[in-house]
């Protein structure tokens, strides 16, 4: 199971069981901890329909209370290939 | 005493002066680390050289480093119980000197060349990047540390302190405002032609070295360095690109800024107390070499309530940098002095008051000049009033400063998106807004029975009288006086 924390302004931002496009960063123990990936994932509040869990933080770090499942469909690479 | 040349005899000299102490035991780089620094400052306790770090064997955590006075003064290699405005003096003097140059030496006498990673091995990760406050938006690389750049036309080096976020193994983002040097050159240079910005982070600097880093002064920083310490500073040339860093820094970052390409940075626990500034898309720097000393030493400034280095370090040099402008303009000031504790947002110009709207040509000095962007009140008090001293200044502004015709606005001028008061738009946009609080007395009052008597007792007693009370102080009964 991985651990996942993702920063939004407003929780509605975070829709369910649709795709979506999101920043994420790994909350996995380890030195790689924090460290950020660009995703497209699906999201549940029901925390046993996938494996991977994510919390929330809000616009100024504040933890927030709503919860999640997640799963990670793939990476998607941002970065312009001129700076590959 | 000398002013320490490197981070590691700055350390041993705080320590020896029992202004830093060492910390045995391991320290978690998720916020522990920071919240030992955060509470150093708080107390202004001693420094915090925290010698073992989980994850991170070998490596080492100097915090705080010049969040008092007294570790300034160590750094200028001063007496540490130099007060502060003789420590002011003594910058005036270095800084009003003659330049001196660095020197560049060879990069096998470079300590910063003990270690480096290319290619593959760069990870950002291998180093112990703290997550300094909880809630932050990463783990931050730079805290205190320069970021530095050379124009790409005029070719004039500048050394910044830009603060960068972890945002993965090789990349990183920061905040760096459009009114800076390095914002200018980007938005006016690199991004119009698509090309990237070579950059380097150095990290570990020496005392001096971060405060020419941090200082507003329009002398380059490494002349700059040469002139604090009284001897040129040692640069060596980066590894992937033509700038120069320190070589007696303890890491080195050297990688590209990439000015159409930007990623999320933010929220951060900033100098002003508050986490203001939203998490946003901001400047991305993609790492391509890592070079470090054996047994690095990570920098760390824990920003927040006062008092932490960047309050200290910017107060203390934008004030002096202000006062050379204004004596430069011919301004019959006394004395400026910003207190930390303002979050250097408060400057207080003392004037000798021989013309009228002196304070209002000071405000427009001021906020007009490269140093206006990072503050935004401007009290101006006489040459009788101690700048220093809060209780004085402040009984000046409650009492003189007049309601109407002592407090002058000015609108729509360049801020920071770091202002806590200012709105969501302003923050986006950088708009600032300014006041100027005049607390001198108006020129055209008649001195005899216009202008009220400050009732005080240097003020209102004969020399004689003060000086017998001074002298049967004791003899009256009171414990004396520090």
């Amino acid at each position: 199971m991985n651990q996942w924390e993702v920063f939004v302004n407003d929780v509605k931002e975070l829709a369910e069981d649709r795709e979506l496009e999101l920043t994420l960063r790994t909350l996995n123990p380890g030195i790689h901890k924090f460290t950020y990936q660009r995703v497209k994932c699906q999201l549940s509040s029901d925390l046993a329909k996938h494996v991977d869990q994510l919390q929330v933080r809000l616009g100024r770090g504040q933890l927030s209370p709503s919860r999640f499942s997640i799963r990670v469909l793939g990476e998607v690479q941002r970065l312009p290939a001129k700076y590959l | 005493m000398a002013a320490p040349r490197s981070n590691r005899e700055f350390v041993e000299a705080c320590i020896a002066a029992g202004d830093a102490v060492r910390i045995k035991q391991e320290v978690d780089w998720e916020n522990e680390a920071g919240a030992i620094v955060r509470r150093a400052c708080e107390l202004a306790a001693p420094a915090p050289f925290m010698e073992k770090i989980k994850d991170y064997p070998g490596f080492s955590y100097f915090g705080a480093p010049l969040s008092t006075y007294r570790r300034m003064a160590i750094a200028l290699g001063l007496d540490p119980a130099t007060r502060l405005p003789e420590i002011g003096k003594e910058y005036l003097k270095r800084t009003n000197g003659e330049v001196i140059a660095p020197v560049v030496i060879d990069r096998k006498d470079a300590p910063c060349k003990e270690n480096v990673l290319r290619g593959a091995d760069v990870d950002l990760c291998r180093l112990p990047v703290p997550l300094v406050h909880d809630g932050d938006g990463g783990r931050y690389v730079g805290t205190w540390h320069a970021v530095v750049t050379r124009h790409p036309v005029r070719g004039d080096v500048n050394w910044g302190m830009y603060r960068q976020m972890m945002f993965d193994s090789r990349t990183m983002s920061g905040a760096v405002f459009p009114f800076s040097d390095l914002g200018k050159a980007l938005n006016d240079y690199y991004l119009p032609r698509g090309e990237s910005c070579p950059f380097a982070t150095a990290i570990g600097l020496s005392p001096l070295a971060a405060m020419a880093a941090c200082a507003p002064s329009p002398i380059p920083e490494p002349e700059l360095v040469g002139m604090l310490a009284g001897e040129p500073a040692r640069l060596v040339k980066c590894e992937t690109n033509d700038l120069e860093v320190p070589a007696d820094a303890e890491i080195i970052l050297e990688g590209e800024i990439c000015p159409d390409y930007k990623v999320e940075e933010g929220p951060f626990g900033e100098y002003t107390g508050y986490r203001t500034s939203p998490r946003d898309f901001r400047v991305t720097f993609r790492v391509n070499c890592i070079t470090y000393r054996n047994n690095a030493t990570m920098t760390i400034s824990n920003m927040g309530v006062p008092q932490d280095e960047g309050q200290l370090l910017r107060s203390f040099s934008l004030g002096l940098e202000l006062e050379k402008l204004l004596k430069s303009q011919g301004i019959p000031v006394t004395g400026v002095y910003m207190h930390p504790r303002s979050t250097h947002h408060m400057m207080i110009v003392g004037v000798k008051p021989t013309y009228s709207g002196v304070a209002q040509q000071i405000g427009q000095l001021a906020f007009g000049s490269k140093l206006g962007p990072w503050f935004h009140m401007v009290m101006v008090v006489d040459d009788q009033t101690d700048i220093y001293n809060w209780d004085e200044v402040y009984h000046a502004f409650c009492t003189r400063c007049h309601p109407e015709n002592g407090i002058h606005i000015y609108r729509n001028s360049p801020g920071t998106p770091l202002y806590p008061f200012a709105t969501p738009q302003e923050r986006k946009y950088s708009i600032g807004s300014k006041v100027v609080f005049d607390c001198l007395w108006p020129t055209d009052w008649d001195k005899i029975n216009d202008v009220p008597t400050l009732v005080s007792f240097k003020n209102v007693y004969p020399q004689h009288i003060q000086d017998k009370v001074l002298a049967n102080w004791a003899a009256y009964g009171y414990p004396p006086v520090k």
